[in-house]
Order: structure tokens, then C-alpha cells, then sequence
């Protein structure tokens, strides 16, 4: 029991990771149809960035926003640079963050090395806590992640649903044109989402680097995890991208758990069920 | 006459090259381009970027392993004329495994899919130690010896390569002819129209994953001799990224772009050393990647094929207004 | 009819939209040849059967087709180069074929995003003129009846406080009544001195809503006439948009 209530947090606390990151890749893809492999590398870039400033500074929170800020600022520069002139040729555009994603990995081991960071903490989320009713001790750092990710995703859905920004976004996902028919420069609607997207990959890394350790290949195992949560949970759906990284996280986990040799098989395992099933995934629209 | 033209200074390489040129360059080169065929015949024919190709490719090559002499002590020995069908059976039915799992995703989607699987499947050999002996994998793996030569003799795996590219060419080209073939090209151009006809989209798409498993587990099968190893790394994203840039350099629309793009790639990580960083290979490739996408999206081929035309739109040109000319 | 009502004096000869010698190319195929066609404030209907080009040429008038030829010159200004979102900031609005209001969008928010402070129309001049659009506010754009979809389509469109309205089909799938309201609408935007582009299959709604006809056949304007002499030619009318055309 005790076991089954610690890898069941350590399910959550991965799920909040992968939701962190994946909301944004899905965010991005659903108003653009764009796949940005680049996102792990933006991810990762954040991570660094955060490192940095919370080693300079001291200030846990300053580092998570000045990676968000890194990610968002190049994220913004990918689209407007070199993205958003192939809008509408998905394939290419793909293939084309592939390539800024080899480039940014690249240039990050460059700079940063090949070395494993991790974040020190501020005191309140180092240490632990004993959770009352279940009665078992947690690191307050992955308590702080869950509770980060469950704002994010309220805001996020707050942005979306009740803003008049959100309420653009979502008439940019149902008709583009037509937005553009009514005046809306969807070029830099586009940046500003691509950006938004990006800053949540940024903070997503500084999180990672604090809750567990980022190094080089942290931006694929990001990418990946994020591409198989937003196939599960339908692309382009932030409660897609919530239901996906739980199922994702808690599978994970209890693979790693139960069955340690084959624990990547539960997850691909889901994937491929959902793919059977529901290829939009589970709460994505199907495609006209 | 034209493949003529073509096989012969291809078939003469090896009494001209040195052993560094025909191994490191022209086999490798080959090699690769069977496996990125495999990728590009998805790509022109069936419009989907498979990302699974080194999967297909791998699974031959661990069959190879696993059946083959080894130094790790895990497998069965098995003669070759065995384990080298086996190998072909097991990467053609994990094709149309794939094929089956992506039938209705196009696109982005297929990308993405593909792409997972071969990811799992990487983490698979890295965790799996009963058949592909983790991450480790397996070492010295020998060629098997037919009348007394070594496979992995230099000029003898350059022609066995250079045969089976060539094996390959001719098939996708006789593939895309036949019925099955002309279906796959209706899948892509229209796949709600086949269906609206009553034609199963899934049969074209499983028979082209699992012909294109073909191709890659031959390209596999190669490089498994070649190598004289396999392990997670071998099927791992470097690898996988690789085949799907030289499959873009040479370009997606034409499947003989895959050679073109191979003999690109491998001269530029043979001697990006003398034009830059080392280490920095991946920053020099990726830019390529990315100004190739930029400018030149359908790849190399079509900008010969561009050049070619032009010169010829010329040719004519110059002959008519020659023509004219005389005629006043 | 219409047409006395429209005697917004000073504007009348001032031509607000002016296409000239537009080609238009889907691919391979000529979708538009050379189409002329000048608009002032008088309400202007486009006319034609289908597959005539009409859509096509709404499309490559708001610049959501790019014209492969010619010049579109709007209110002095040549846009023919400018993206779709300028040239609506330039007072061109546009109500698509098939409404396409947007389907994840309530009611007031399709008003919200478009109102701009100040304006002569707004939300609650909308809410008034249209009390059904009020009392669907909350409501999803997918939800809504095809005729309250349109009366949406053109409250958006308002919103813009455009110069000119370009309306492709809007009584397309509409049931009689309801094409009425639509045509006393146009007439009433006429009123407020926008000018009105009627791009329409039905001639009998669009001859009640309009001074002037201009008659699209293969991807050209063919003919631009007076509303009534339409109307009094049923010969005419064959010839441009009958049945007998089909038999050629």
C-alpha cells in the first residue's frame, strides 16, 4: 500500500512535468497545425537559463521566470525567423524545427557542456512533508510542481476560455481565414502564441531541472513525452494534454514499479490502444 | 542505355578508389541510401515520412546478430541462408505491423506515431536483455564467408551493396507500377475518395510499410556486416534523424534522391572535421537540413532535376532561335 | 424599390471598389479572366449561376485567394497586394459563403473580439437590431439556426464599421421569411451609406436588395445593368442565368 501510494505520487509529479510541457507543444500545434520539434530543445534551453539566474541570484522564482522568458523570446524568434514563412506546410515546417532542434541541442552542449544540472532549492521547497491521511512523507518540491501545474492549467484554461485573447486563439483554431478576414494579423497572433507556448516549455525546464536534473537529451525525453501525451489526449486540447500526461505519468510510473524491465511497453501500449480506437486521441477533434 | 551509363563507373570504384574511399565513403554511403530508399519510397508513394526506418532496419540487423556469430554469448547460431530470410521475414512483418498501427494517420499525425514507435522501440533494445542484450547490444559480429571470401571484404560488400541498392531501385520502381503499387498512389492523392470507392485504404498501406520493411532490413542486414555490431544506439534518434536528413537532402518526391542525399551526408561527416569543430557536426548538419528545407524543399534531386531542365528548355531554345534565324 | 431610397448624395459617383483586368489562377486552372468591375455606393449584386467564378472572385477581393493578375484598387488605394487582415482594417468586410461563424466561439464573443470602442456599431446597437442574437448570446456558434448564423455573419461584419460589405450568398439555405429579413437588412445597411457587394445565386432576393447587376458567366463580369432592367427581361434573364445555358 505504501509502495502502490508512493508511485502513485510519483505518477502525478511526472504527470505534472509532461502536462508543463506538453500543453504548450499542443497549444502551439492546435492553433497552428504546427509540430514543433523544437519544443524539448526550447524546454531544455529554459532549464539552463533558470539554472543560471537562480545560481546568480538566489531567487528560485526569478529563474523560473527568466527560463520561461529565454524560451518564449527564442520560440518567438523560430517563428518569426523561419517558421511562420512555411505556415501551411506542415510537412515542412516539421522538418525544419527538426533541424533548429539538432542546431539548439547542439549549440547548448556547446555552451553548457555535457554535465547534469540541478537547481538548488529555496528552503521552503527543499526537505519533505508528511502527507496527512495517507500517512506518507513527500518532497515538498514535487508537492510545489503538482500544485504549479494544476495553476498553470487553470490559467491556461482561464486565458482560453474567458479572455478576449483566448477567445481570438480559439476562432484562429476554428477558422483562419475568417480571422483574417476580420482584420486579425494572424502572423503575429501566431508569434504571441508561439511564444506563450514556448515560455511554458521554458518554465516547464526550470521545474524539471529543480524537481529532477536536466542534461543533454532532457529535450528529447521532453519531446517525446510530449508527442505521446498529445497523441493520447488529442492534439491541440489542453485537457487533452492534462488526461494525456496523467495517463502517461501514472503508467510510467507504475511500469517502472511493477514491471521495471518493460515499464516504456505500458506506455507505448496505451498509445497504440488509443490509436485503434480513437486516432484523434481522447479528447481531440477529428480531423475533417 | 542510360543505367549503363550509370553502372559502369559505379561497378569500376573499387579499382579506382582506396579502401578508405570504397569502405568509409561509397559502402557507407550505399548502405545508408537502401535504408533512407526505404524512407523516401514511403515518402513519394504513399505521402507519409516515416520515421520508423531504422526500426525496420534494426530488427533485421539484430536478427543478423542474434542468429549470428557473436562475441556476447546471447542467440542461436544459425547458418545465414537461414537467419539472413528470417531477418528479411521479421523486419516485412514489423513493417506491416507499423503500417497496420499508422494505416489511418497521414501527415503530422504518421510522423508523430512513427516516430513514438521507433523511439519505444529504441528504449525496448535498452531494456530487453534475453533477445537484444540491452543497451550494450552486440559485438563482433562477422560476415558470413561464401567460397572461401568474407562478406565484409571491402570491393565484396561494396558490390553486394551496390547489387542490392540496385535490387532495390528496380523493385519500388515495379512496385510502384503494379496494381497494389497504382492503390498506395490513390491512398495518397485521395484517401477519402479510395475509401468512397469501397477500396480498403489499410491493405495499400500495410503492403507499403511492409515493402518498404524490405528494403530496410536489407539496408539493415548491410550494415550490421559492416558495423560488425548492433546495439540500442544503432536504432536510437541519432540514427533514426540521420536517415530522415538524407532522405530530405536528397529529396522526398524522387526515391533516388536517397542515394544523393547519402553520398552528401557521408562526405560531410567524413570531413566536416576539416571545416569545422568536430564536435560541432551536428550544428553543421543541421543548418544543411535547414537551408535545404528553406530553399530547396523538394531536395537535390529536384534541383539537378531543375538544372537539368533548364539547360535543356535552353538547348531548345537556342536550337529554335537558330532555326529562325535561318529561316529568314 | 430599394433604389429611391438610396440617395446618399454626395457619394454616388465616388466609385469605392474598383477591379481591374483580374486573373485568377487555382493551380492549373483560370478561374478568372480579366474581370472588371467598378463599385460606387449604389448596391451592386453579382450575379451568376454556379461554379461561375463568383466565390472565387470574393475571395481575391478580400485577398484570401491571391490573384495571379490585375489591380484591385479599394477607396483610392490599390490592396492588391496587401494581406487579408489590412485590407479589412482598410473597411472592407466580409460575409462569407456558409456563414462560417466560428464554432467554439459564443455568440458574444464573435461581437467581442471584432467591437472596437467607439464605433458606430457596437454590441448593444447588434443586440438591439438583432434581440435574437441577445438572447442567444451565450450560446456556441454551432448551435445556432442557419438564419440566426447569418444575422451573426453580418453583425460581425458591422462590427468593422465598414465601408463596404461584401456578402457571398447570405440566403443561401434559408427558408423564405428569413430571406426577407435579409434583404430588409441589406436595404438598411444601404441606408447608413456602406456600400454593399450582393454576391448571390438568388436573383429575386438580390433584385429587391439592389440598384445594379453585374452578370458573371466563365469567370467574367459579362454585362452590369440596372436592377429593373433585369427584372423586366425574363429573355435576358434565360440567357445569363436559365436553365438553357446548361445545353450549351
Amino acid at each position: 500500500m505504501r509502495l502502490f501510494l508512493i508511485v502513485t505520487l510519483n505518477g502525478l509529479t511526472l504527470a505534472a512535468l509532461y502536462f508543463l510541457a506538453a500543453s504548450g507543444f499542443s497549444l502551439i500545434f492546435g492553433l497552428m497545425r504546427t509540430v514543433n520539434m523544437a519544443h524539448g530543445a526550447l524546454l531544455l534551453l529554459g532549464g539552463y537559463v533558470g539554472y543560471d539566474v537562480v545560481e546568480l541570484t538566489g531567487s528560485w522564482m526569478l529563474g523560473i521566470a527568466c527560463g520561461g522568458l529565454a524560451a518564449a523570446l527564442a520560440g518567438a524568434a523560430v517563428q518569426a525567423g523561419i517558421l511562420g514563412w512555411m505556415q501551411g506546410d506542415e510537412l515542412r515546417q516539421t522538418l525544419a524545427s527538426i533541424a533548429i532542434s539538432i542546431v539548439l541541442a547542439d549549440l547548448m552542449l556547446w555552451y553548457w557542456g555535457g554535465i547534469t544540472y540541478q537547481v538548488s532549492l529555496p528552503d521552503i521547497l527543499s526537505g519533505g512533508q508528511k502527507l496527512p491521511l495517507l500517512g506518507v512523507g513527500y518532497a515538498n518540491i514535487r508537492l510545489a510542481l503538482m500544485a504549479f501545474a494544476v495553476v498553470v492549467g487553470v490559467m491556461l484554461w482561464f486565458l482560453i476560455q474567458r479572455t478576449r485573447f483566448g477567445a481570438v486563439i480559439r476562432a484562429g483554431v476554428d477558422d483562419q481565414d475568417m480571422l483574417r478576414a476580420l482584420g486579425f494579423p494572424i502572423g503575429r497572433i501566431f508569434i504571441a502564441v508561439f511564444a506563450l507556448g514556448s515560455a511554458l516549455a521554458g518554465m516547464a525546464g526550470v521545474i524539471a531541472a529543480s524537481a529532477l536534473s536536466i542534461s543533454p537529451g532532457t529535450d528529447l525525453q521532453f519531446l517525446l513525452s510530449s508527442l505521446v501525451v498529445v497523441i493520447v489526449g488529442g492534439m491541440g486540447s489542453i485537457g487533452g494534454a492534462a488526461l494525456g500526461a496523467l495517463l502517461v505519468g501514472l503508467a510510467e510510473q507504475y511500469g517502472l514499479a511493477y514491471a521495471p524491465t518493460y515499464g516504456v511497453v505500458f506506455t507505448f501500449g496505451i498509445m497504440v490502444l488509443i490509436l485503434a480506437v480513437r486516432p484523434q486521441g481522447l479528447m481531440g477533434r477529428s480531423e475533417q | 542505355m542510360k543505367a549503363g551509363f550509370l553502372a559502369l563507373p559505379l561497378i569500376a570504384l573499387p579499382f579506382v578508389l582506396n579502401d578508405f574511399w570504397l569502405t568509409q565513403i561509397a559502402t557507407r554511403a550505399l548502405i545508408l541510401g537502401i535504408t533512407a530508399l526505404s524512407l523516401s519510397f514511403l515518402a513519394t508513394y504513399l505521402g507519409v515520412v516515416s520515421f520508423a526506418q531504422i526500426t525496420l532496419a534494426g530488427i533485421a540487423g539484430y536478427t543478423i546478430a542474434y542468429f549470428g556469430p557473436n562475441t556476447v554469448g546471447v542467440g542461436i547460431k544459425l547458418p545465414f541462408w537461414v537467419s539472413i530470410p528470417a531477418a528479411l521475414l521479421f523486419s516485412v512483418t514489423a513493417g506491416a505491423l507499423i503500417g497496420y498501427i499508422a494505416r489511418r494517420s497521414r501527415g503530422i499525425y504518421a510522423i508523430m506515431i512513427t516516430l513514438a514507435i521507433g523511439v519505444a522501440f529504441f528504449y525496448f533494445t535498452r531494456q530487453n536483455y534475453a533477445v537484444f542484450n540491452g543497451w550494450t547490444g552486440f559485438s563482433g559480429i562477422t560476415a558470413p564467408v561464401v567460397a572461401g571470401t568474407s562478406l565484409r571484404d571491402p570491393s565484396t560488400l561494396y558490390f553486394l551493396s551496390l547489387a542490392t541498392a540496385a535490387i532495390a531501385v528496380v523493385l519500388v520502381s515495379l512496385f510502384a507500377r503494379a496494381p497494389l503499387g497504382l492503390a498506395i498512389q490513390a491512398v495518397r492523392d485521395a484517401p477519402s475518395r479510395v475509401m468512397a470507392l469501397g477500396i480498403p485504404v489499410t491493405t495499400p498501406v500495410v503492403a507499403a510499410f511492409a515493402f518498404s520493411g524490405l528494403i530496410a532490413g536489407g539496408g539493415g542486414i548491410l550494415n550490421v556486416w559492416y558495423q560488425e555490431r548492433i546495439s540500442s544506439f544503432s536504432v536510437g534518434l541519432g540514427p533514426i534523424i540521420d536517415v530522415l536528413i538524407i532522405a530530405v537532402i536528397g529529396g522526398l518526391r524522387h526515391p533516388l534522391g536517397a542515394f544523393l542525399g547519402a553520398i552528401v551526408f557521408v562526405l560531410l561527416d567524413t570531413f566536416a572535421v576539416d571545416l569545422i569543430d568536430r564536435d560541432r557536426f551536428n550544428t553543421l548538419i543541421g543548418m544543411v537540413l535547414l537551408i535545404i528545407v528553406m530553399v530547396a524543399p523538394n531536395g537535390l534531386q529536384q534541383l539537378a532535376a531543375d538544372a537539368v531542365a533548364k539547360l535543356r528548355a535552353k538547348e531548345h531554345q537556342s536550337g529554335k532561335s537558330a532555326r529562325i534565324k535561318t529561316n529568314t | 424599390m430599394s433604389g429611391a431610397s438610396t440617395s446618399v448624395v454626395e457619394m454616388a459617383t465616388d466609385s469605392v471598389l474598383d477591379i481591374t483586368n483580374l486573373d485568377l489562377h487555382y493551380g492549373s486552372s483560370h478561374v478568372l479572366h480579366q474581370v472588371n468591375l467598378s463599385v460606387s455606393h449604389k448596391p451592386l449584386s453579382i450575379l451568376g449561376r454556379n461554379g461561375m467564378g463568383k466565390t472565387s472572385l470574393c475571395q481575391a477581393i478580400m485577398g484570401l485567394h491571391r490573384h495571379s493578375a490585375g489591380n484591385i484598387r479599394f477607396c483610392g488605394r490599390e490592396i492588391g497586394a496587401m494581406p487579408p487582415e489590412q485590407r479589412a482594417q482598410a473597411g472592407l468586410a466580409y460575409v462569407p459563403q456558409g456563414r462560417r461563424v466560428f464554432r467554439s466561439l459564443t455568440v458574444d464573443e464573435h461581437l467581442q473580439i471584432v467591437e472596437r470602442s467607439g464605433a458606430a456599431w457596437n454590441r448593444e446597437r447588434v443586440y438591439d437590431t438583432f434581440p435574437r442574437l441577445a438572447e442567444r448570446r451565450r450560446n456556441l456558434g454551432d448551435r445556432l439556426s442557419g438564419g440566426e448564423q447569418q444575422m451573426l455573419a453580418i453583425s460581425r461584419a458591422l462590427l468593422l464599421n465598414p465601408r463596404l460589405i461584401l456578402l457571398d450568398e447570405p440566403t443561401e439555405g434559408l427558408a423564405p421569411t428569413i430571406v426577407d429579413d435579409v434583404v430588409t437588412l441589406i436595404t438598411n445597411i444601404v441606408e447608413e451609406g456602406i456600400a454593399v457587394v450582393l454576391v448571390e445565386q438568388n436573383m429575386h432576393a438580390a433584385l429587391q436588395a439592389v440598384d445594379e447587376v453585374a452578370i458573371m458567366v466563365g469567370g467574367q463580369v459579362v454585362d452590369v445593368l440596372p436592377s429593373e432592367q433585369l427584372a423586366s427581361d425574363s429573355e435576358l434573364q434565360n440567357h445569363y442565368l436559365g436553365l438553357d445555358l446548361v445545353n450549351n
